[in-house]
Formats: C-alpha cells, structure tokens, sequence
C-alpha cells in the first residue's frame, strides 16, 4: 500500500480531482497549503514599493492506493496538474504501514 | 395523600413549578417541614410510588430555613425556589418559602445577578446563539428558554420588568418547538438536530424546516435582546447604589443625548417632524459605542417615513452608522426589533432571519449583511468611496430573498436601494456591479490560473475600473470574514490580492478628484481680492491674496464655533486663494452667521489666535466609543505633472481639516488646491501640494516627513 501525495496549484485542484474519480480512486484527502519550490517565490512591485514573497498558496492531496497502481496514479495526477510553468508542484509516494476503515474495522487493501 | 397534615408541604421546583412539564422532564420538588418527626417516612411513601411508576425525579426534604440556607450558597437552586408552587399539604409554609427565597434573592441582587451574568456568557460562549445555529440548543443557547428564566429573575429582583408580549410569544415558540421536539424523539435532548427540523416544522404547522429555523431565529434574536437589556438595567442598578453623583447628560447629535451609559432622544426633540431622527440617534449611538434606550426606541417609532429618495443627511447618517463597525451591529439589532428597519428598507424583510443552509454560513442572511458591513468599515481606507464600500456590504446579498442566481437578483434590489437611499445613478449603478460580481474575484483567484492573461483580461472587462476592482476586493475580504472562519483565511486572501493587482495593473486609475470649478458669484467675489468673508446658508467662502495656511486657518475658526466641515474646495483664483466650506452645526443652533464672519475677517487680517481657541475645546471633546480603522496618508503621483497629492483617509473628527492643513503647511508646503469631502462619519482629503520652489515633492526624506506629519497630527486626535 502507498500513500500518494501531490502538492499542486490551488486552480488545478478541480482537473485533478475528476482524473482521479475517472481512473477510478474510492476517496482522498484536500487541504490547503503554502510553500515554494526552486524559484524560491518571486519578486513583486506594488504601488512603488518591492517586497519579496516565498510562501505561494498550493493544494496538497492525498490519496491511498495498492502498491500496482502507484505508477500509473502519478500518472494521471501529472497529467492533470501539469501547465507546463514554474510552480506547478510535486508528487511522490511513500510506503504504508497499515490502514484501517474507522468504521467497519477493515484492515490493509480492504481498507483502501 | 397529604391531607391537611400541619408542618409538611410539597411543592413543586424549576420547570415543574413552572407548570412546564415536557415529555423528557424531570419532576422536581421538595418536601418542606417544620423540623418534625417521621418525614423520612412520610417522604419514602411519596417518591417510592414515583420512582415505581418510572418518572424521574429530583427530589429534596428540607426546613424552610435549610432550603433558604442551600439557595443562598448555590445560585441555581436559588432560581429554582424562585418558581416553586404548591403542591399538597400545608400552604403556609410554601408561602414561608417563597416570600424567604425572594427576600434573599432581593437581598443579595447584586453579586447573584452579577452570577446569573457569568453563568449566562458561559452559556453563551459553550452553546452558541440560537438565532443562528443550524441545529440549536433550544434551552441552554444564548436566546433560548433559560435566557426567558434569567429575566424573570432579574425582575423578580426589582431591577427589571418582566418579560413583555414580544419576549412571552417568543418564549412559547421554542417551548412548543422543544415539546414537539421532545415528543418525536422520545428523549430528552433539547438540541434541535437538522434530520428533526421538517418533523417539528410540521407537527407545528409550518412549512417546513427553514420556515421553522426562520420562526425560532426571530424568537432567539427577540430573548437576546430582551436579555440584554435587562442585564444592563440590573448593571446600572447595582453601580447607582455605589456612585451617588447626578446623572451625566452629553450631546451627541442635534437632538440625541447621551445619558447615564444610554443613549436617549433630547427634551426639544420632536420625532413627528423629523423622519432623519431614527438614523441620526443610531448613527449617533454606533459611533458613540452606546446602545439606544428603550425609551428612545419607542419615541422614535413615531417619525414618519423619509422621503424617497431620502435627503442628504439621511444618506450620511446610514453612512455613518455603518462606519462605527461592530458597534453599529447592536444599534441595528435594536432597531430591528422594533421594526424600524424594514420601515427604512422595505426590501430587508426578505432577508429578515432567513437561515443559510450552507454549513459554512455562521449567521442569518440580515445578520450576515450586517456583519459585513462592520468588517468593511475597517476597510474603509483602501477605497475610494468608503461610503458605497459600507452600502455594497450591506446589501450584497439580498438576492437571496429572490429565486434564483442571489447575484443576478442582488443587482436589481442593490440599485433599486442605493438609489432610494439617495445615491446618484452613477453611484447606484456601481453598487449594483458590486452585489453583482461580489463573487467574482475569489472565485477567479481560487479556481483559474492567475498566470494565464486570458484571465485576468475577463476580469478586467467584466469589471471595467479600479473603483468597482477596489470595492469588490474589499467586499470579497468583508463578506468573507463576515462568513466565517472556513470561507476566509490569509491563503485566500493571498490569492484574491494576487489576482487584483494583476488585474489593477490592466487597468486605468481615476485621478484622486481635483478641487471644483467656482461658481460666477464666487469667482466675482474671488476677482475683487479680498480679504472676505461671505457666509450663505450652509455655505462659507473664504477669498484672501495668497497667504499661506488660508485653509487650515479658516477651518480652525469654524472649528471653534462647533461648525463641522463636510465639504471644502480650496484653489487660486490668479494670486487669490479661495476657500469654499459646506458646513453643519455639531448639534442644536446654528451659531450666530455675523460672528463667525467677524471672526473670519479678524483670522484674515492676522488678529485672532485659532490655535488657542481650539485647544480649549479640545479639551472638552466627547469620547468616541467605537474602534475605527487608523487612518491613512498616500502620496500620489501619477496624478498631476505640478503638483504631489496627498490623499488623506480618516475618521471624521471636529477640527480634522485645520489639524491636516497646520501639518502640512509646516512641512513647509505649498498648498495648490484642496477639496474635502465627509462620507458618513469618513473624511476623504485629497491636497495638491508643491514643494517650495513650486515643483512636486520628489526628495524621499521630504515625501517620509510629510506622510509623517499628518499621521502624527491625526493620532493625536
């Protein structure tokens, strides 16, 4: 089992979602984030004064998959996520221990 | 079963003595005797039966004065004896128990209603406000039925009256709602969850779900602020037994006093002739921080109807009451009450305690409006219209009295009101774009890409300037805040401010307002050169050859004879200053016209010291009671090729015009042409100054000395 995290623009969050309920994902989890990445944010210029600004607003979603799906999961996050430009974010995956349905009690994929 | 035992009594506590009993209630009594032999048994042989039959009971068995003793040391027992009845036995010492209970609770008012206070703010603060609860607590919530217990309470400490017609109609709907409630579920729980809201609305003949939480948030807001009420008369109470000094009267406005904490309509007030008096006493109360007294209330429900469109000073005085912020929201309320509002807007009633399904709305849509209304008042400074800012958050959302898109239907009802309100069409019209588009920009800013011109060119056409972009960056911060915490946080109002400046940098500014063209009389007045003084209605001009610091120095001497500024134009006429003053007395009577213009004259020829005259009325200046947003000085540049303009943004206070103008003057600058203007209870200043050898401010030291100037002459207010 992997849990798959992406941390994305906040306007791609909607693209992002229908990809993953047509490839077929039963649930995730959306929170509101901020961060930077090698651009280290930008330089803005308003009303005649510079201000410097790192932490840029993002989407972080999360979502539990079997280990085979990985791939092709990143994949279609990708897809969706991508314009191409600066900003556009990470995905990555890390292995998981265990999961459990709070209601029912289901363990492991069962539980997915 | 009790017979006419002597020396036993039962009687009945709480709710049950209220003759209240609910399906899920317990039954609460106590058993009195006089100090006599065998009540163990006697009690036994009542609650067995009881117990057996499998009601609940909360019982006791007491002496008069044990029961007078425990009632002292615990407040809730102490409200329970205040309703006990009599049940069976000897109907003497029921009545030695209550006239004792009272006697005590009498006795001890002050610190036990400074308890019931405690007792109810935690209530308040754990359950939340009925009124605008999806699923209230209909006992426990602020509004509810142990707020109704609390005033009877307080009157039965003399302190207050009794709860009245409105309070009592009220008190029986959440009664009949939490019975009925209580009957469908078989339990005890007084909270009304939302799966229970269609069955209740039902079983008590009403539509349906939203029609009941309508009908029980009018009831809550009617307890809450019956409520209130009587804990402030039980605050005043108990202050006047410690400071015995003679009641404080103090002007506020023309024919609204402030009085002992309250704000009252003065003796000469006559509301049948004056239809502005309902706004200017709230406008007044708001910014005073002072709730409006009941007696004020009733008097002033005897104006008549303004004029459509309303006048002027009606207009500024709403401006001004929605500027106060939060201290505007319990005048509202009060007015509210007595149906004053929708006297004034007929197209509030839509809105009047309709419920938000929507689980991120923490208020009712006029509450909501309300509220956004405060939060925009802190927002005042970043627009160029405070006055449509205030007015736009007021009615942005009374779309949703109407079918349909709330947006669409919010255009028509937002320009049919600000046009009523007396707002030009010009005005009406941007108000109606901003109930229109009040979504547009979180909306953009959280669901399209900001990087990507094609979107920030939609907006910029949909929204066509910057004064529409400013006030619905405003509005879009005001109702969201007035949402609650889910709809509003820094990382949204980071990308909404994103996407503005994208889109302010597509579009073309207005340049901040130049002085006014003259009129022929004041050019005429303007070409014999002075020095004059000319004073005509409402209207003072002011023509002296250049001499620096005319306009600060006039207004000083209209300061000094209570006259507030709402409008100035200064400019040159040749080597003529001129300086035109709209001016409105403080409050009561005009001062007398052949005064102010001697004392004009004696300004114009250097023979009168302002400055000492003002700073003996400074001194006895009124407090103002509710937070304003601190005021805000920019220097512009792009405006004008001579000169640098000062855009001054603050609350209005007697003597701010000649305050800004000394600053300014001693920055050592050179004033081109001034024109002032006074939106509700906001001064929007806008100055053309040069430097001395007459070119624009350019020097960074100079332009930080100047913006530090006139902030330090504002704070210092």
């Amino acid at each position: 089992m992997k849990l798959v995290t992406a941390v994305i623009k906040p306007f791609k969050l909607d693209d992002v979602k229908a990809a993953l309920q047509a490839f077929g994902v039963h649930g995730m989890t959306v929170v509101e984030a901020s961060g930077y990445g090698r651009q280290r944010g930008h330089t803005e210029v308003y009303r005649g004064a510079e201000y410097q600004i790192d932490l840029v607003p993002k989407v972080r979603v999360e979502v539990l998959c079997d280990d085979e799906d990985v791939d092709d999961l990143i994949g279609v996050i990708l897809k969706a996520a991508q314009t191409g430009r600066i900003g556009d974010g990470k995905v990555w995956a890390v292995p998981v221990d265990s999961v459990v349905r709070v209601r029912t009690g289901e363990r492991g994929p069962d539980a997915i | 079963m009790l017979g006419a035992e002597p020396g036993v009594a039962l009687v009945a506590v709480g709710g049950y003595g209220r003759r209240e009993l609910l399906p899920g209630s317990d039954l609460d009594v106590l058993l009195l005797h006089a100090g006599r032999e065998g009540i163990a048994s006697i009690a036994d042989r009542i609650w067995y039966p009881v117990w057996d039959s499998g009601a609940r009971l909360d019982h006791a068995v007491r002496t008069v004065p044990q029961a007078r003793r425990v009632a002292r040391a615990d407040i809730k027992v102490a409200l329970g004896l205040l309703t006990s009845r009599h049940v069976a036995g000897d109907p003497t010492l029921t009545t030695q128990l209550r006239e004792g209970a009272l006697e005590d609770w009498r006795a001890g008012a002050r610190t036990r209603l400074a308890e019931l206070r405690d007792l109810h703010n935690e209530r308040a603060r754990i359950f939340g406000e009925l009124a605008f609860l999806l699923e209230p607590d209909l006992k426990e919530a602020r509004g509810g039925l142990r707020d109704v217990h609390a005033i009877q309470a307080i009157a039965a400490a003399w302190v207050a009256s009794a709860p009245g017609p409105r309070v009592r109609a009220a008190y029986e709907s959440i009664l009949d709602a939490r019975h009925i409630l209580h009957e469908i579920t078989g339990r005890a729980s007084d909270r009304l969850v939302l799966e229970e809201h269609d069955e209740v609305a039902r079983a008590a003949g009403l539509l349906d779900g939203d029609a009941l939480l309508r009908e029980l948030a009018g009831a809550g807001r009617t307890v809450a602020y019956a409520v209130d009420h009587a804990f402030r008369q039980a605050e005043r109470a108990a202050g006047r037994r410690l400071r015995r000094r003679k009641l404080e009267r103090r002007p506020l406005a023309d024919g609204v006093v402030e009085q002992d904490g309250e704000v009252v309509l003065a003796r000469a007030a006559d509301p049948v002739s004056d239809p502005v008096l309902i706004l200017r006493a709230a406008a007044a109360a708001a910014q005073a921080g002072r709730p409006l007294a009941p007696r004020a209330l009733a008097r002033l429900a005897d104006c008549p109807p303004l004029p459509v469109p309303w006048p002027p000073d009606a207009r500024d005085a709403l401006v001004s009451l929605l500027g106060a912020g939060h201290a505007a929201i319990g005048v509202w309320e009060a007015l509210d009450q007595e149906g004053l509002v929708t006297a004034l807007i007929p197209d509030w009633e839509r809105v009047r305690n309709r419920p938000q399904r929507n689980p991120l709305h923490t208020f009712t849509v006029d509450r909501h409006l309300v509220e956004a209304a405060a939060y925009a008042a802190a927002l005042t400074r970043d627009v160029a219209r405070p006055d449509l800012l205030l007015l736009a958050a007021l009615l942005h959302d009374l779309g949703k009295g109407w079918p349909g898109d709330h947006s669409v239907s919010g255009e028509v009802v937002a320009r049919d009101v600000a046009r009523r309100v007396g707002f030009s069409d010009a005005d009406a019209e941007l108000v109606a774009q901003a109930a229109r588009h009040h979504l547009l920009l979180p909306m953009i800013a959280t669901r399209r890409d900001l990087d990507d011109p094609v979107t920030v060119e939609q907006v910029a056409r949909t929204v066509g300037g910057r004064s529409l972009l400013e006030l619905l960056h405003a509005l879009a911060a005001a109702d969201g805040m007035a949402t609650g915490p889910a709809a509003w946080n820094d990382w949204k109002a980071g990308l909404v401010s994103d996407l503005v400046k994208r889109v302010a940098a597509v579009l073309a500014g207005d340049p901040p307002a130049g002085a006014r063209p003259l009129r022929e009389d004041q050019l005429a007045l303007a070409n014999e050169g002075g020095p004059a003084a000319v004073i005509k209605g409402d209207e003072v001009t002011v023509v002296s050859p250049d001499r620096p610091g005319l306009l600060w120095r006039a207004a000083g001497v209209l300061a000094s004879h209570r006259l507030t500024v709402r409008g100035a134009n200064a400019t040159f006429v040749g080597r003529t200053a001129v300086a035109v003053f709209n001016v409105v007395p403080e409050y009561g009577d005009p001062p007398d016209t052949a005064l102010v213009a001697s004392d004009l004259r004696r300004m114009l020829e250097g023979r009168l010291d302002v400055e000492e005259r003002l700073e003996r009325r400074a001194r006895a200046a009124r407090p103002r009671g509710a937070m304003v947003a601190p005021p805000k000085v920019t220097l512009v540049d792009d405006a004008s090729l001579t000169a640098t303009v000062v855009e001054v943004r603050a609350h209005d206070e007697p003597g701010l015009l000649w305050r800004v103008g000394r600053a300014l003057g001693g920055c050592g600058l050179d004033l081109r042409s001034a024109r002032v203007e006074t939106l509700g209870a906001e001064a929007v200043d806008v100055f053309y100054v040069a430097d001395e050898s007459g070119k624009p401010l350019t020097d960074k030291t100079m332009r930080k000395a100047t913006v530090e100037a006139v902030l330090g002459a504002l704070t210092s207010l």
